[in-house]
Parts: C-alpha cells; structure tokens; sequence
C-alpha cells in the first residue's frame, strides 16, 4: 500500500516539475531554433537578411502577417555592441525595429512616426561599453534578433518597402 | 510481513514518465490556448504579449503561437477561433465580420490554419485590411470570410483553412486602446451558411 502511494506522490512531482520545466524552457527552445533558421545555421550573424514577400507557402515563422515585408538580424553581443539603423519608407508608410532577447522579450521597439528621419541605436549587453552620443539599448542575453516590419500589403508597396530597406545597418560598432 | 521495497527501476520508469506526461500538458495546454490571456467579444489578447512582464505562461504560449510578437505600444493582437455564436470557424462555413472605426493608424484581418500558418491556397486573399473595406458614414464595415469573393466586399479566403482562426492586429493603437482593451469596439464575425445546410 505505501509502495503504491509512494509511487503516486513521485509521479504527481514528476508530472508537475515536467510541466512548469517544459513551460519556463519552451520559448527559449524555440528562439533558438527561429535564430538558427533565420541565420542559416548560425552563418548570418549581425547582419540583415531580407525576407521575400510573405505568401502562403511561408513557413519561417508561425503566423506571419501576408501584409509586411520583414527583415530580420539575428545578432550577438558576445564579442562587442552592434550599431543598428533603419531608412524610413519613401512612402512613409509604417515601419518598426523591434530588438526581441533569447527569452523573446520584445526589449525594445522604434517607429519612424517617433523617427521620421530613420532609426539608429546601438544595442549592447549590460556592463559593454558604447559609443557616446548614440542612443543604446542595453540587452540581459548576447543572442536575439531584430526585426524590421514594414507595411507593404501589395506586390508595388512590397518592391518599395524592398528598396528602402536595403539601406539598413546591424554591424559590430567599429572600435 | 515486510513492505515490499521500492523498485529502483520502477521508481525511474515513474518519474520518466510523469516528466513526459508534465511535458506534454504544457505544450498542450500553451498551443490550446494561443496568443491569449483575456476574452474581448469573442477576441482573446493579452496586455502583455512581447512585454518582458510576461509570465512563463504567456510567455510559452506567444513562443508557440505568435513568436516575436509586438507588444501593445506598436500593435495588439487579438485571435477568434469562434462565431458570434460560440461556434469554431470552419472552411465549410461563409462568414460575415462587421466592424466600426478602429483605434490604430491600420489594422487587418488574417485567417490561420490550425497549423498556425498561412492557408494553402492562390487566391491572394491571405487577409483584408484598413483599405479595402468601405465603411459607411457612421464608419461601419463589413467584409466576408469565405472559400469564394463577392462583389464589393472585402474578402479572405478560408480555402483550405480547414478549423481556422483569425487574428485583428491593430498597429500603433491610440493610447486609450492600449490602456484599455475593453474600449475597442471588436468586429463582429456572423456566421452566414455553411455547406450541406438547410
């Protein structure tokens, strides 16, 4: 008899450490897994790779939204801040520049209604030195990515957005 | 006489698997319930997603169903998997979602298969959007969820959607919409006719 609720008491322990384990290691599970796809295996580091039209044969991340265009940096700060800039659109249409950590904490996000004239931050771990008179984003983990979502829910808005995009940087900061 | 003792061998193959069993209830549990945390008309969001106030729960479940998602100063997010009537959304169905003025500078309408991804299907209607419904002097709206278009309406395709859902996402909201969800006047998704019925 007390074999059989010692048993029972090891497994309720069991099931509930699994679960809550499973629930706090799940999002970084899968961050990696998105940063190793988005970088191509770890080849694209610090800097911008840039995605085709979203379509429905879309599969890099879940539920994409059909009516962005998207950039994305997987960076790492292992080695030193990353200096990041994005060009608004020509047509003023929305653009954001979110920076999301390992955990996928959106840490920090910029729009071109607040910089109209463009983005520009550096993006540095807590302790790392950065360059004065840049505005600084400081992150907990060294690898994440940053996102840019631009508003291009057409095939003519997606080539405009397209060009406009290919003027941003996320490269090391130079020392 | 004597308790039997505990089997070592036993004792592991329990703790293997309720861990397996745990393991497969979060996940579970965290794709069951999507992007959600509170029901609004129909429509669950959270207040938090993206944010670094979210707890793990949230957490694992934005990780799982809307991974690298804005938190609600760009945009919101909210999710129907259900009609007006509390009945899941089906490809078999046509429906009609009614709407006024939304509290952002743009919003749209997406449909997701229950894989979490895009519909498979050319039609080009993966979703509709701020610009393509007509609203009326009052600044209501109306567009149609269905396999086929109709003139005049704004129209996303459900072919191939099989159990679908569909996702509001509402960019930089105005700041009583962020502060206060339940202020956002939420579509309305009228289920029209379904196949096979009367």
């Amino acid at each position: 008899m007390k074999r059989g609720i010692t048993y029972a008491l090891v497994f309720m322990a069991a099931v509930g450490l699994g679960h809550y384990a499973s629930v706090v290691a799940a999002p970084r599970v899968i961050m990696q897994v998105a940063l190793t796809k988005m970088s191509q295996g770890g080849k694209r580091i610090n800097s911008f790779q840039f995605g085709p039209r979203t379509t429905e044969k879309s599969r890099g991340v879940v539920r994409p939204s059909p009516d962005l265009a998207y950039a994305s940096c997987v960076y790492d700060l292992s080695q030193g801040p990353v200096l990041v800039s994005a060009a608004p659109s020509p047509d003023q249409g929305y653009v954001s520049i979110s920076v999301f950590d390992a955990r996928t904490d959106n840490i920090a996000v910029f729009d071109t209604a607040q910089y109209p004239q463009g983005i520009r931050f550096v993006l540095a771990m807590d302790g790392q030195d950065a360059p004065q008179g840049e505005q600084v984003v400081r992150a907990k983990f060294a690898k994440g990515v940053i996102l840019d979502r631009r508003l291009a829910p057409t095939a003519e808005q997606f080539a405009v957005a397209d060009q406009a995009r290919r003027s941003n940087i996320c490269a090391p900061v130079k020392s | 006489m004597a308790e039997a003792r505990i089997s070592r061998g036993k004792l592991a193959l329990t703790v293997v698997a309720g861990l397996a069993l745990g393991a497969g209830s979060a996940v579970w549990a965290t794709r069951a319930k999507g992007m959600g945390g509170e029901d609004y008309s129909g429509w669950s969001g959270s207040r938090v997603t993206g944010s670094p106030d979210a707890g793990p729960w949230l957490r694992a479940q934005v990780a799982f169903s809307g991974l690298l998602a804005l938190q609600r100063s760009q945009a919101i997010y909210f999710t129907a998997r259900t009609d007006s009537e509390g009945q899941p959304l089906r490809e078999g169905c046509r429906y009609r979602i009614t709407g006024g003025a939304m509290p952002g500078k743009w919003w749209s309408v997406t449909v997701y298969a229950a894989d979490n991804y895009l519909p498979v299907n050319s039609d080009g209607a993966l979703s509709f959007d701020a610009t393509e419904v007509k609203p009326d002097a009052a600044g209501n709206w109306s567009a149609l969820a269905a396999t086929r278009p109709e003139p005049g309406l704004a129209w996303v395709s459900t072919r191939n959607a099989g159990q679908f859902d569909m996702t509001l996402r509402i960019y930089q909201p105005d700041r009583s919409a962020q502060d206060d969800f339940r202020s956002i006047p939420m579509p309305r998704i009228t289920r029209l006719d379904c196949a096979g019925a009367a």
